[in-house]
């Protein structure tokens, strides 16, 4: 089961990397594919902790590197038919069976997609049709090196927390943070691709998932919501003199996170009311 | 931070990320000011000259720079005897003075996890339960002018 679970991690990234690098319709159904394991993820995690077993968002390093789709498309159907070997270990053989059915499905129509030649990895830093300055270059590639990993770190968080709560109230909460954060690391990811500077966002240590202190990591977190916000202005004042439209994207993120801080000060309001700290 | 092509590569590929399967000891770096920690995992090998490093493994909670300056150093560090990897974390503590602050910080954490790393192996080599050796970094990460401006403002 745990091995079940690391690997429909790892199908989850490796399906999202394919589609920040395709440039065609293949990009949204391969986004939808990746947002299906990462459910298929949940799923299984959730069956861990019905059992009492315990696990880690550990995996193994994954290999995107390649100049034509079809090569890591080659790699993700293996990977998906291992998987479908690996759910005969489940115990719960509905869900294993669920899960199968969208596997088949998935691996026929990766199995049928156009190739398409990859520029994710040319480490050019050119944004198509926008001309930076070097200093605004080097910016945007920190920015994005540094936020797309914390939105997969937020992302991991926030649902490891919302699998072992059992309280409404927060997990509404929990889930619109996912959420907001898959949109960030879709957009940043999708930017990085662009430039040719595509990654997989690192592991996530255990100790940052695996909250203590949920007040504690709340009010850290509004700090670094705050934070966050400061780095979107910079970038969108360092990309402003040769992209409005860039500027304007980041000003939109910036504004964004606000509902993050809203929605993680009602997370701690309620949280403190129940627990009294 | 300069960026650079090798820059690039060790930000879009970081050399030696994760845990270590096997590891014989484990050194931690800190940051009390932000919370930020490397923790750098050793397998420590023997052969006819004494102890090297067989393989060496890393993990942070930090920002980029943190990873940038792991991926280096731990590959400089690979199979280097403990008399190297002493020399190793000597040298990048010189050189810190002539990094911005924020870059020193990262790479002060990820040279103290090392050195952590390499003392744990050897205090387990007369007590095999000794516990993982944590240090703390000196430098700040806050460039001096924004220390000193904050300073002034309480």
């Amino acid at each position: 089961m745990k091995t079940l679970m690391i690997k429909t991690h790892e199908a989850w990234i490796e399906v999202l990397m394919a589609g920040f690098m395709s440039r065609t319709s293949n990009k949204q159904v391969l986004f939808d594919f990746s947002d299906i394991l990462f459910r298929h993820f949940t799923w299984l995690e959730n069956e861990l902790i019905e059992l009492g077993e315990s696990y880690s968002y550990d995996r193994d390093t994954i290999p995107i590197k390649v100049e034509r789709l079809s090569d890591l498309l080659q790699n993700i159907v293996i990977r998906l038919n291992e998987i479908d070997l690996q759910l005969m270990s489940s115990p719960d053989k509905e869900l294993a069976g669920r899960i199968a059915s969208d596997l088949h499905y998935m691996t026929d129509v990766i199995h049928k997609m156009d190739d398409e030649v990859i520029t994710a990895f040319n480490m050019e830093r050119k944004f198509p049709g926008i001309k930076l300055t070097q200093e605004a270059t080097d910016a945007l590639t920190l920015f994005l090196f540094e936020e797309s990993y914390k939105e997969y770190e937020l992302i991991m968080i926030y649902n490891y927390l919302k699998a072992h709560s059992n309280d409404a109230y927060m997990n509404r909460i929990f889930q619109i943070l996912i959420d907001e954060s898959f949109f960030h690391l879709k957009s940043f990811g999708d930017m990085q691709a662009k430039m040719g500077l595509l990654a997989v966002p690192r592991i996530v240590m255990k100790e940052l998932y695996q909250v203590d202190d949920v007040v504690q990591f709340l009010k850290d977190g509004i700090d670094e919501e705050l934070a966050a916000k400061e780095e979107c202005k910079k970038l969108s004042e360092a990309v402003a003199q040769d992209s409005q439209e860039l500027a304007k994207f980041f000003d939109f993120i910036n504004h964004q996170e606000n509902y993050h801080i809203a929605l993680m000060e009602d997370a701690l309001k309620h949280f403190t009311k129940d627990t009294n700290v | 931070m300069n960026v650079d092509a090798q820059l690039i590569e060790h930000m879009m590929n970081p050399k030696n990320y994760g845990t270590l399967a096997g590891s014989n000891a484990e050194g931690i770096g800190k940051n009390p000011e932000n919370g930020e920690k490397v923790a750098v995992y050793l397998r420590v090998g023997t052969d006819d000259d004494g102890a090297y490093i067989e393989d060496i493994a890393f993990q942070a909670i930090g920002c980029t720079t943190t990873v940038v300056a792991g991926s280096m150093i731990t590959e400089e560090a690979r199979e280097l005897n403990i008399n190297g990897v002493r020399n190793l974390i000597e040298a990048t503590m010189k050189l810190l003075d002539k990094l911005p602050a924020e870059d020193a910080a990262c790479s002060e954490m990820v040279a103290l996890a090392l050195g952590a790393a390499v003392d744990t192996y050897e205090e387990r080599l007369d007590d095999p339960d000794f516990p993982v050796i944590t240090y703390t970094v000196s430098n700040s990460c806050v460039p001096k002018e924004e220390n000193q401006q904050e300073e002034e403002e309480v």
